[in-house]
């Protein structure tokens, strides 16, 4: 095996089986399905795939679901600081179960979050009811979509930032009133600057997370095309159809989105690791 | 002279104590409406004609064969992941090769691929017109719309959960331990079972917590491989929503207070481990 | 500024980290607070500084009562033992920190900035790092880039929590005398923690001995060596 050859010497043993054992089930499980993907891709060819790309129906799917996962995204870069914070500076009863239940949208399957949503949020529902009071629609409209990701990519924010605030040297803000400036300052220009490298890989992580997700967004969205279809559906869509072409052109759409966002993450690791060093 | 009252002071590295209860406040007020809510919600719609309908939902034969088929598919997908969790954790954390972290980045790939994508991709892979289409049909093996896909598609999403707790504990643990292991005449299955198991089970236990809570609540890749055959490939996810569609709430939110109920048992078991052993646990974790 | 401690006392919980102390700096003067570790010497520094709020008792600058002023309107320059410096700025931004974080129409313009913290960097000899960021810098550098960020406020007092603490030795003695050299020129009251006895003795013109939340003796360095008032100063600035 190549590998074996541009590795440094090490006395341990069981490289090449370890090695062997990874890479066997990372092509078969990961990468031989995406080369499919990409392979159909190429027999399509460019032309046609941006062909089936290139319509109304697709376009406002996919702006759909990345603007809806822009926002959410944004709305959790607000809210996972504001619980980062709150959970590790502050001390209040209930806060180690609020801790806990963070990770609850890793933890409950998308479909069932999907039905619970909808249920709280409809129309008819306890919550629906009070915002259509309000005159606002939650479910079966886009807001609805913007809710299910936020519940989505709620912790991404949060579980990220967290260890960072926990790392916070205190006395940087000390030293920060020491000089003057009052805690509002220290906030803004002290604490932010250093929590902002894990709250954009939080960003980019909701945001790669919320951008494909399907299944707490169909039951909420409605799914009228052109108005609340979102991307992944349409693939759905276009698979029971059997129309394989045209649903491998949107898969590969957002897969590039999904490449591109996973080099931004990469970038931004390593632009903090750069400005911040290990001083 | 009097004494100052020392809550009229707040420390310097705080905020004021309105300031911090409108902001617990905040936080409380988003919690209950975007997490709490929705959990009770589940098991109060379950509950809402009573505790025998709720048991009806669950037992009916094509839930039954819905919890099977969850339950065979976490019990096959989750130990392979353990098995490729561990063997990538050792290549990488304990030698040094050129293009490592090329292949920590293609680990950490199904995190940011959608689950219909992974589902499509397998499609065009093992489907009738896919690329090993013909050959399978020749040879009447079924991965599409049957057990093998559904298997794939739950092993594609949940692929990284496990190598991705082992890898940064293992690497912090270096490699001295288990040198010193081998140069006392251990061979290397005794130093892995001895030193380096010891060392990574509560990471490791973590990691299956979170792949296995993903492996039975998938739902995306599963819903476009599956076929959805009631009674064959549905999961309890695609069953789920079935019943949903069908207007069947009580039905629907039974069967879902079950996965609810699992995610429940693996939040707790998760913060315990975080509380009991935060040090032999990955210091920092995004998933 | 003068200052002036009356009875002040600190309790944690139930521990107290300070009984009532009371003692008087002269303005200008360059004092050491010498004891070992959990003595109470460095949360009485804090306290002067605003970090700490005292469970009784009271703090004067220049005869009037500041024990409730915030640590803002002292204007105390604080050096912390590991400094303390933004990793996430230049040394540039690190000083002129305090100057930016004033109020609008209190604020110098940025020409009047870079002046001035120019002109601190030279007091401290480091004219050309001011486009470094910490972690670039030595130890040394560090410390003496903490205590231009500190002077740049103009403040009405030094307070350094055992500046020279993470120094190693050699660093260490050159310090010293920058921190002498830099007391002289400013004319600023000057409070230092340490549990270094040498080092209290070499640099300061009045040393306050302290042990177990207490002050055990307030004299001269010569005084406190001649004349001990307790076998624990004896023991503890026995060389």
């Amino acid at each position: 095996m190549k590998a074996i050859a541009i590795r440094s010497p090490s006395p341990l043993p069981g490289f090449g089986l370890s090695f062997g054992i990874m890479l066997t089930l990372l092509s078969i499980i990961v990468l031989l399905p995406l080369a499919a993907l990409l392979g159909r891709g190429l027999t399509i060819g460019p032309v046609e795939l941006w062909g089936m790309i290139n319509s109304r129906r697709v376009w406002t799917a996919l702006a759909l679901s990345f603007r809806s996962a822009l926002i959410a995204s944004l709305f959790n870069l607000v809210l996972g600081l504001l619980l980062a914070w709150v959970l590790v500076r502050y001390r209040f009863w209930g806060r180690k179960l609020m801790d806990a239940a963070i990770d609850l949208p890793f933890a409950l399957p998308t479909a069932v979050a999907g039905i619970a949503l909808t249920t709280l949020y409809a129309p008819n529902g306890p919550f629906g009811q009070a915002f259509g009071a309000l005159g606002v629609k939650i479910a079966y409209s886009e807001l609805g979509i913007w809710l299910a990701l936020i519940f989505i990519g709620l912790p991404f924010v949060t579980r990220t930032v967290q260890p960072v605030i926990e790392e916070i040297d205190r006395e940087c803000e000390e030293v920060s009133a020491t000089l003057g400036g009052s805690r509002a300052y220290t906030l803004r220009r002290v604490v932010l600057p250093m929590l902002t490298p894990a709250l954009l890989t939080g960003f980019a992580l909701a945001l790669a997370r919320s951008v494909g997700e399907y299944g707490s967004v169909i039951f909420i969205a409605g799914n009228l095309p052109y108005q609340t279809e979102i991307a992944p559906l349409l693939i759905v869509i276009r698979l029971e159809e059997y129309n394989y072409d045209a649903a491998t052109a949107i898969g590969i759409a957002m897969l590039a989105i999904s490449f591109a966002m996973l080099l931004i993450i990469n970038a931004i690791q390593v632009w903090s690791r750069r400005r911040i060093g290990n001083g | 002279m009097a004494d100052i009252p020392v809550q009229a002071f707040t420390p310097v590295t705080t905020e004021h104590r309105h300031f911090r209860a409108v902001l617990i406040g905040i936080s409380v007020f988003f919690m209950v409406i975007l997490l709490f809510a929705p959990l009770a919600t589940i098991f109060a719609t379950a509950l809402s004609d009573g505790w025998k309908a709720a048991a009806e939902g669950i037992s009916s034969p094509d839930a039954l064969s819905a919890i099977r088929l969850t339950l065979t598919v976490a019990a096959i997908a989750v130990p392979l992941n353990i098995i490729f969790g561990i063997a990538a954790a050792w290549a990488i954390a304990k030698f040094d090769f050129r293009g490592k972290a090329f292949l920590i980045t293609l680990i950490d790939l199904p995190f940011s691929v959608s689950p219909v994508v992974a589902g499509l991709a397998l499609v065009l892979l093992f489907g009738s017109h896919g690329a090993f289409g013909t050959w399978l049909i020749a040879h009447d093996l079924k991965i599409v719309f049957a057990f093998p896909g559904i298997l794939l598609a739950t092993l594609f999403i949940t692929f990284p959960f496990v190598a991705r707790e082992l890898i940064p504990v293992m690497i912090e643990q270096g490699r001295a331990e288990e040198e010193a292991a081998l140069t006392l005449g251990a061979s290397g299955w005794r130093v892995f079972r001895s030193v380096t198991l010891p060392n990574i089970r509560w990471a490791l236990l973590y990691g299956v917590l979170l792949a296995n809570a993903r492996a039975m609540g998938e739902f995306g890749a599963v819903a476009v491989i599956s076929g959805k055959i009631r009674g064959e490939t549905t999961t309890m996810p695609i069953m789920i929503e079935m019943l949903y569609n069908e207007y069947l709430s009580v039905a629907a939110f039974s069967l879902a207070s079950l996965l609810a109920a699992l995610a429940l048992v693996t939040l707790a078991l998760k913060s315990l481990l975080e509380w009991r052993f935060a040090g032999q646990l990955a210091a920092t974790r995004r998933h | 500024m003068y200052i002036d401690i009356d009875e002040l006392a600190k309790e944690f919980g139930t521990s107290r980290a300070l009984h009532p102390v009371s003692l008087s700096i002269p303005a200008g003067a360059l004092v050491a607070l010498l004891g070992p570790s959990g003595s109470g010497k460095t949360t009485l520094l804090r306290i002067l500084g605003g970090l700490e709020f005292p469970t009784s008792g009271r703090v004067l600058f220049d005869g009037k009562d500041a024990t409730g002023m915030s640590v803002q309107e002292r204007r105390a320059g604080f050096v912390f033992q590991h400094y303390a410096l933004f990793r996430h700025m230049t040394v540039f931004e690190n000083i002129a920190f305090g100057l930016r974080a004033r109020k609008r129409r209190e604020r110098p313009g940025e020409a009047e900035i870079g002046r001035r913290v120019n002109r601190l960097l030279d007091l401290i000899r480091l004219p050309n790092i001011g486009g470094r960021y910490p972690s670039q810098l030595s130890g040394g550098q560090r410390q003496r880039v903490a205590l231009a960020r500190a002077l740049a406020i103009e403040p009405r007092m030094l307070l350094l929590d055992e500046p020279f603490g993470a120094l190693d030795a050699k660093v260490r003695k050159e310090l010293r005398q920058g921190l002498r050299e830099i007391h002289d020129t400013t004319g600023l009251t000057t409070i230092f923690v340490t549990h270094d006895q040498e080092e209290a003795m070499e640099l300061a013109d009045l040393v306050v001995v302290m042990s177990m939340g207490r002050i055990e003796q307030i004299g001269k360095p010569a005084d406190i060596r001649s004349r001990p008032s307790s076998d624990f100063v004896r023991a503890f600035t026995a060389a």
